[in-house]
Formats: structure tokens, sequence, C-alpha cells
């Protein structure tokens, strides 16, 4: 009778065990009542900062998309994997995101390096990727005109110089214009860019110079420049040696119209540069005070729940993410070929957050979208859009 | 002529720069033939520690620097612990490889504690002129060489008027005698340690309110301080005074007149040539001995 009862005891034992080791298995796939979305982002390494920004961006898209009954009656889910800003990282966690997670799409990432090694196995399984803040004309490059698998729904760096160049010489009305950038390809290859549209613009290039990235003293440069008298000063680089610069600039009563290129949109810019940033100018996607209404209301529902002022970052992440939902609800299913397609070719009406007013998804035949940049001018230690 | 002057101020002003964080080091190689690569974190941390005083805790400056002063101290006396007395008497290779790691702790340990988000130390001197003639300078700038004179005259007195300094300059000199005529030499590595920490501390501290601090500014700091002392001449604090100026005269004159993507290429040219003048740096010591 006891030996009995150890048994039945025993059998009650490995019964429960095993249901509690069998069902996360079970779960772990796509159920009826979830939706997995994929995020893929630098939440550690050298691009942290801005991919918790971007983060923000995703996580704020699906508490709305949920909020709003969510997708195919299934409430979703993000998945995020950190990929550091590394590219093995970044494929490691690309395979975990479509094999474990069966994610329909995923939003990433914010380094474009990480975005070139990633597409050839997101292409492999037909997974659409959704810009997560890579600029890099190298990314839409890579993807087979007509038939894009990376999407990105704002204009890729090169038109981004480009605007920032033509609005030096016809926003600013500058004849002469002193050359500031970093010694690094993305400073040099700017240089090059703003040196021809402001020459093939009528105007005259006084003088250009490069610096080391992290270089601390800008001081004999920029008096230089001061006795040069230029009607513009464009940097290109990474936003802390532009803060630098302008700094060093007010110290040695260098007083013009300074542009800066694309890394400088952020409010860490302001925050280093200080009173020197005011009437700085630079490029930008999105400000709280856009043009676009529907990009406005953003701004206002995403400051009342997050407790921040909507950035560039923040919307790029949220226009990301709301295509590939809307996608998946337009094709009533999960199969990503198919939402990819949809992407393609199947947004082109709905609305983005960021750009001028009336933007929308409209991708082109190698998945960018192209409207023009903002010219912010930094007013009261704000961007502000003319 | 005007502007010559003014690149000439901004020659010395960076060249002191140079000088604060390259005495320290030539100090702890001079007196215990140690290279310290970790000195650039020194600086890095002297010019947080001064930065969360003087900003978070909203002390007054003064306060903030002695506290800094007390910090750096500490950072020297933990240092001496691991570079110089558990590892250097085994292989002196040790030591420079320890401070490698020691380095990359210390970056890393600020990198995950403090982020790596540039700061500035904000003051009210950023916009108080100074004008000296046709050459102006905010005070903040202005006030780098004058803290350079003093730090290095003090610590010229220290090593030739007070005893510390003269058992300081005695084990430089020979470490074993120095040893029988009955100095310590254990505590004479301690406060030769403490005295370089202090000297990178307090020129973090004072750089921050003009150049930014992050937690990998120490590399750059580093290359800068070993290219003014090689060109010193190692060990010699005149030395390093004279070159530290001179770097930063020859780098200003350098991105004035020939373009500031040449700077360091200048800078480094300079180094090549006054080694093969003076194999030693120009205050080099001659280390042969009859």
């Amino acid at each position: 009778m006891t030996r009995l009862h150890r048994r039945q005891a025993l059998r009650l034992i490995a019964g429960a065990t095993g249901a509690t080791l069998a069902s996360p298995a079970i779960i772990r796939a796509q159920t009826p009542s979830e939706l997995k979305i994929g995020g893929m982002l630098p939440l550690s390494g050298p691009a942290a900062i801005e991919g918790h920004q971007v983060l923000k961006g995703l996580e704020f898209a699906v508490r709305e998309a949920n909020a709003a009954g969510g997708a195919l009656d299934r409430e979703i889910v993000l998945m995020v994997e950190d990929d550091e800003a590394n590219t093995t990282r970044g494929v490691i966690a690309v395979r975990k995101l479509i094999e474990t997670d069966k994610v329909p799409f995923i939003v990433g990432t914010y380094a474009s390096a990480v975005v070139i090694a990633t597409m050839q196995i997101t292409k492999e399984y037909g997974v659409p990727l959704l810009s997560g803040g890579s600029t890099s004309v190298a990314a839409t490059d890579a993807n087979e005109p007509g038939n894009p698998w990376f999407f990105r729904s704002w204009p890729s760096s090169v038109d981004q110089g480009l605007d920032t160049a033509n609005a030096i010489t016809d926003r600013f009305g500058a004849r002469t214009v002193a050359i500031i950038h970093d010694s690094g390809s993305y400073g040099y290859s700017l240089g090059d860019q703003v040196e021809q549209v402001v020459k093939d613009n009528g105007g005259a290039i006084l003088s250009r110079d490069s610096y080391n990235a992290g270089e601390q003293d800008f001081t004999t440069l920029l008096t230089r420049i001061r006795s040069e008298k230029p009607d513009a000063v464009y940097i290109g680089g990474w936003a802390g040696d532009g803060a630098m610069i302008v700094r060093q600039a007010t110290e040695v009563g260098l007083r013009t119209q300074f542009v800066g290129s694309g890394s400088m949109v952020s409010d860490d810019f302001i925050e280093l540069a200080g009173p020197a940033s005011e009437g700085f100018a630079v490029a930008t996607l999105y400000e709280p005070s856009t043009p676009n209404v529907y990009g406005a209301e953003f701004g206002k529902r995403f400051e009342a729940e997050v407790g921040q002022a909507a950035g560039t970052l923040n919307s790029l992440g949220f226009d990301s993410t709301s295509i590939g939902i809307e996608a998946v609800r337009r094709t009533g299913g999960t199969d990503s070929k198919a939402v990819s397609d949809m992407i393609a070719t199947g947004t082109a009406d709905f609305p983005i957050v960021q750009g001028p007013e009336g933007a929308t998804a409209a991708f082109d035949a190698k998945g960018g979208v192209d409207f023009p940049n903002f010219i912010a001018v930094i007013k009261d230690g704000v961007r502000t859009l003319a | 002529m005007d502007l010559f002057l003014q690149y000439l101020a901004n020659g010395i002003v960076v060249g002191s720069s140079y000088v604060l964080v390259a005495v320290g080091l030539t100090l702890i190689f001079g007196i215990l033939g140690i290279v310290n690569f970790a000195r650039g974190e020194f600086y890095m941390l002297g010019g947080f520690a001064g930065i969360g005083l003087a900003t978070v805790l909203g002390l007054p400056l003064i306060v903030s620097l002695l506290g800094v002063v007390a910090f750096a101290a500490l950072l020297g006396f933990l240092a001496e612990q691991i570079l110089n007395r558990q590892v250097k008497d085994k292989d002196p290779t040790n030591s420079i490889v320890s401070s490698f790691g020691l380095a990359v702790v210390l970056q890393n340990a600020a990198l995950l504690v403090i982020g790596p988000q540039p700061m500035l130390l904000r003051t009210d001197l950023s916009m108080v002129p100074v004008e000296i003639g046709p050459v102006y300078l905010p005070l903040q700038r202005a006030l780098i060489p004058v803290a350079m004179i003093v730090l290095v005259g003090a610590l010229h007195l220290l090593l030739r008027h007070t005893w510390v300094g003269m058992s300081l300059r005695a084990m430089a000199q020979q470490p074993t005698v120095a040893r029988m005529c009955g100095i310590r030499v254990s505590r004479v590595a301690i406060v030769t340690f403490m005295t370089g920490a202090v000297f990178a501390g307090v020129a973090g501290f004072l750089m921050s309110s003009v150049f930014m601090v992050h937690p990998l500014i120490g590399n750059m700091i580093v290359l800068k301080a070993f290219t003014v002392v090689i060109l010193g001449g190692m060990g010699s604090v005149t030395g390093a005074a004279a070159a530290g100026l001179m770097l930063g005269l020859v780098e200003s004159m350098t991105s004035a007149y020939l373009g500031n993507g040449l700077r360091d290429i200048v800078g480094f040219l300079m180094v090549v040539i006054v080694l093969l003048a003076w194999p030693q740096g120009i205050f080099g010591r001659n280390l042969e001995r009859s």
C-alpha cells in the first residue's frame, strides 16, 4: 500500500514537471493571442545613447498600436535584441528573431555597418528590415532595385548633405564659406560634397581644414578663420567635436553663421555647446514644431506619455515600427514575404511623422523615401524650424 | 603681427596643458623607472571628480579643487600598490603591462558608472575676457599657463628644498645607495605616485572647463604626454616643461600657417628630428656611466 502511494506520488510529480518543461516550448513561437515583432538596436556599446532613444520610438508605436486593438486581433509584443553596434552580434540577433521568435518583420538597426552585415540573412529568409536609424546610402544600394527588403522611410545621408549644403548658399545667402571637417571618411565626404555644392551655387570656399576626431583645441584654427571673414562656416563631424568648435569660436570672437552635419541634431549638442550654439543650423527629420500635422500630434502624445520632447531618433523608430505593423494589418497574415511586398508597394498612402506635411511611406525602388530635410536653427537652446 | 601674437598665446595655453599632464609622468619614470600608461585615466577621473564636486554637489571651485587633490592622491596611492609594490620587483615590464590593464579597467569602469556622454565644467569664468595688448583670452584659458607655472614651480621647490624632495632625488640617482643611507624606498614610491596622480588629476580638473572630459579621453592625453616626455628627456621635469610649451607652439603655428590637418604630422616630425639630434631628449640625462 505504501509502495503504491509512493509510485502514484512519483507519477504525479513526473507529470507535473513534464508539463512545466513542455509549456515554454509551446509559447516560444507565435501564439494565437500574441503577435511578435522584432527590434534590433545598439542598447550597449558606443551607440547606446542613440539606440535607447530609437527604442523609445519603437515601444511607443507598439503601445499605441495595442491601444488601437493590436494587429490581426492579437496583442503586439516587441522582441528586442541588443546588437552592441557590432556586426557579429547583429547577425546573431537577427537569426534569433527570425528562427526562434518567427517575427514577420524587424526594425533595426542604428549602425549602417550592422545593417549591411545582416541584410544577407534577412534576404535569405525573406524578412523585411526597417531601418532603426541607419542613413548610409550603402544600405539602400545593397538592395536589389525593384525588389527591396531593407526600408528607410527618410532621405539618405547624401540627400541630407545636399540639403544642408544648399541651405548655406540659398537660405543663409552665404557667398564665402570656410569648411572644417574631421579626417574620417564621414567628415571627408561631407567636406567634398559641401565644397562642390557651394561652388556650383556660385559661392567661394575660403579655406578647408581637417582635424582628428576627438581633437581638443581649435582656437588657432578658428582665429585664422576669423581673419578670413567667411559668411558661413560648415562643420562636418561628430556632435562632440562640433560642440567644441562652436564653443571655442565664441571664445576667439568668431561670429558668423555656423552650419553643421546631421550628427549634430541631438539635444546633447546644445547641452555641450551651451549658449554658443545659438544660431547654429543643422538638418533635421523631425522636430515637435514640425508643420507636418500628423507629426505634430505624435509629438504631443509622445511627450505626454514618455515625458520628453520627441526628437529625430524617437520619430524614426516610431515610423519604422508603425509602417511594419500597418503592413501586417493590410496583409492580413504574418507571412514575412507578403509583408515585405506590402511595405514595398502597398503603404504609399500611410502617413509618417517625419518630413514635411503629407509625407508618406512611399518607398522608391531602392527602399528609400525622399523628402527635403528641415533646416533647423537653434534659438534659445531649442532647434526651431523657420 | 596681432594675429601672430594671438597664435603665440594660443600655443602657450595648449603647451601649458601638455606640461601639466607630462610632468607627473616624467616624475614617476625618473624616480621609479615605471612607465605609467594609466596616467590619462588619472586625468580623466580628476576631471570627472571635479565636475561632480562642483556641479552635482555645488561646492565652490576651490573646495572642489581640494577634493580633486585628495581623490587623486588616493588614486595614486592605490595605483602604487598595484603597479609598483605587487609586480615591479619580478620584472620591470610587468608594471608597464599592468598599467595598460589598469587603464582599460578605469576606462570601462567610467563608461559603466558615468556613461559615454562628454561633459564640461561650466564656470562663470568662460566669458570673462583677459586682454593683453592685441591678445585676447577668456579668463579660464589664461589661468592654465598661470596654474602650470605655479604647480611646476611648487614641484621644483619641493624637489630642491625639502627632505622629501632630497630623498626622491636620491632615489632617482641611485636607489641602492639611497636605501643604504636610510631612505625608506617604499615610502618614496608612494609619495612619487601620489604627487604624479595629483598633477594629472588637477590638470584634468583645470582643463575640464576648457576641453571636454569623457571616459576615453585618457588615450589622447597619454599620447601627448608621452610625446612631451620623450621630447624633453625621460625623467626631466624642466625638459617636460620646455618640450610641452614647444610642442604647443609648433602645433599652433602649423595650424595657423600650414593647415590644421598637418598639426599632428609636424608635431611628430619634430619629435623625430629632436631624437635624431639628441637621442636622450632635449634635457635628457646621459645614461652612460664611467
